[in-house]
């Protein structure tokens, strides 16, 4: 058993009930609808939000920004790599055309 | 940043966004939390958010990232507020209605129990590795804590599952 | 014009177009593969990473300064379990779409003992190379190389040999 690919069966997306994207639809509309049995959960997660969103737009810049460098010093690496194994079969090659001549 | 006016889009548009992300959004909330009510009202709630900032995100990329770091979030906050109260016994918590196309659906139960009892970060790590196929900077950018705690994190989390797993199954060497 | 290390001569060409990216199709060889790595940059992330980039690290400012003028840098490396598990024909492919006025192969290297072959093309400039494209191809191993802009091949070759680079976090994605 792999576990990994066993978390990944096991962790699929699943999806809401079927109204779900009626419910938002209706929500964002500002029509009235049954609340939620649980209303800490929106209070808890509404004050959550309104901290984390100040800060999302930066966020996401500097997630970029850093994925962009890491991106940028791999691919540079592979590339460099290859290039430097080309170059290297070449001298020896060259190397050893010399030598039989 | 320039002040720009929240997305209104027709209908149309944003439901589109909403169905093209909801299944995401549910089931990191669901995953994490166990709670099938629970986790489809706080995958509302990061709807009706996104529709109030829909006008700030740059790029469908954009909004997937904002997405998943505001549901992780939120649920991360629910949980906290959870521990002050009677928790939902995982053998209460409604299976939905997918079911997993290959794999042992016993064992995909078993483990989503066993991640259900990780710790609170262990755990979010978890589900963004395994159900959103999130590598380690991902994971980093959208928690808000380093790589290496990220990796650690997984590392010990793995460790935890495997053993737990083979112990509950009588297996041994997993 | 010799660039150290690259013996081969090579034409230069005048008033060529601004360099584009090759379109390589790579999907069917990339539903195949166990991992692969994929590198994605263009114009406007590249300025991005320079940012990032620290100039206080020698290396780093290596990078910063090559990625100057640059237009896009692509990389796509696929692994797979097992040898044998794409052909020649489909390397051969992807050499064909290079088959064009504007690019010149400079090496093309092909180790029949290690099964191992690298070809490498330059977009000519007047001013120097506009573009650079590198197929390397190993039992178990394809890679496809592509960069778009102004770029110096000695200072590319440096960077695959003793750069010192932090811990990657970009990570392979499994199949």
């Amino acid at each position: 058993m792999n576990l990994e690919d066993e978390l990944r069966s096991a962790l699929r997306r699943k999806e809401p009930s079927p109204e779900f994207t009626e419910r938002v639809l209706a929500r964002v509309a500002g029509r009235p609808l049954r609340r939620a049995s649980r209303p800490w959960v929106r209070w808890v997660a509404a004050m959550a939000a309104s901290i984390l969103l100040a800060a999302g737009a930066m966020g996401y810049r500097q997630y970029q920004g850093e994925r962009a460098r890491s991106q940028v010093l791999l691919a540079l690496r592979i590339a460099g790599g290859k290039l430097n194994k080309a170059q290297k079969k070449v001298q020896m090659l060259n190397a050893a055309h010399r030598n039989n001549s | 940043m320039p002040v720009q006016a929240p997305f209104r889009a027709g209908e149309g548009e944003f439901a589109s966004l909403v169905r093209q992300h909801q299944a995401m959004v549910f089931s990191v909330a669901w995953h994490f939390l166990r709670d099938r009510a629970v986790a489809e009202e706080l995958a509302q709630e990061v709807f009706l958010a996104l529709y109030q900032h829909l006008g700030t995100l740059e790029s469908p990329e954009h909004i997937l990232f904002w997405l998943r770091k505001v549901t992780t979030h939120r649920a991360l906050d629910v949980a906290r507020g959870r521990q002050r109260r009677p928790m939902v016994r995982l053998e209460d918590a409604p299976e939905p209605v997918a079911v997993t196309p290959q794999g042992d659906p016993m064992l995909g139960a078993a483990l989503r129990k066993l991640v259900a009892a990780l710790p609170a970060k262990a755990r979010m790590v978890v589900v963004l590795r395994y159900q959103e196929d999130l590598d380690p900077m991902e994971i980093a950018a959208i928690l808000g804590i380093p790589i290496g705690t990220v990796k650690s994190q997984l590392q010990r989390a793995l460790a935890l599952l495997r053993g737990k797993l083979s112990r509950s199954r009588g297996e041994v060497g997993l | 014009m010799k660039t150290a290390g690259f013996p081969l001569a090579f034409v230069m060409f005048a008033g060529l177009a601004a360099g584009q990216q090759v379109k390589w199709n790579y999907e069917k060889l990339a539903a195949r593969a166990s991992d692969s790595v994929d590198v994605d940059l263009d114009g406007s992330l590249l300025r991005l990473a320079a940012k990032f980039l620290s100039s206080d690290d020698p290396d780093q400012a290596k990078v910063k300064k090559m990625v100057e003028g640059l237009k896009g840098i692509y990389v796509k490396t696929f692994e797979f379990k097992s040898p044998g598990e794409y052909s020649p024909a489909d390397v051969d492919a992807f050499r064909a779409q290079l088959r064009s006025p504007e690019w010149q192969r400079i090496v093309g290297v092909h180790s029949k003992e290690e099964g191992e072959d690298v070809d490498v093309y330059i977009k000519p400039e007047a001013k120097g190379i506009g573009g650079l494209a590198i197929i390397a191809a190993e039992p178990k191993e394809l890679t496809l190389v592509n960069i778009v802009g102004p770029i110096d091949l000695d200072s590319l070759s440096e960077l695959g040999g003793h750069f010192n680079i932090p811990e990657l976090e970009v990570e392979k994605k499994k199949k």
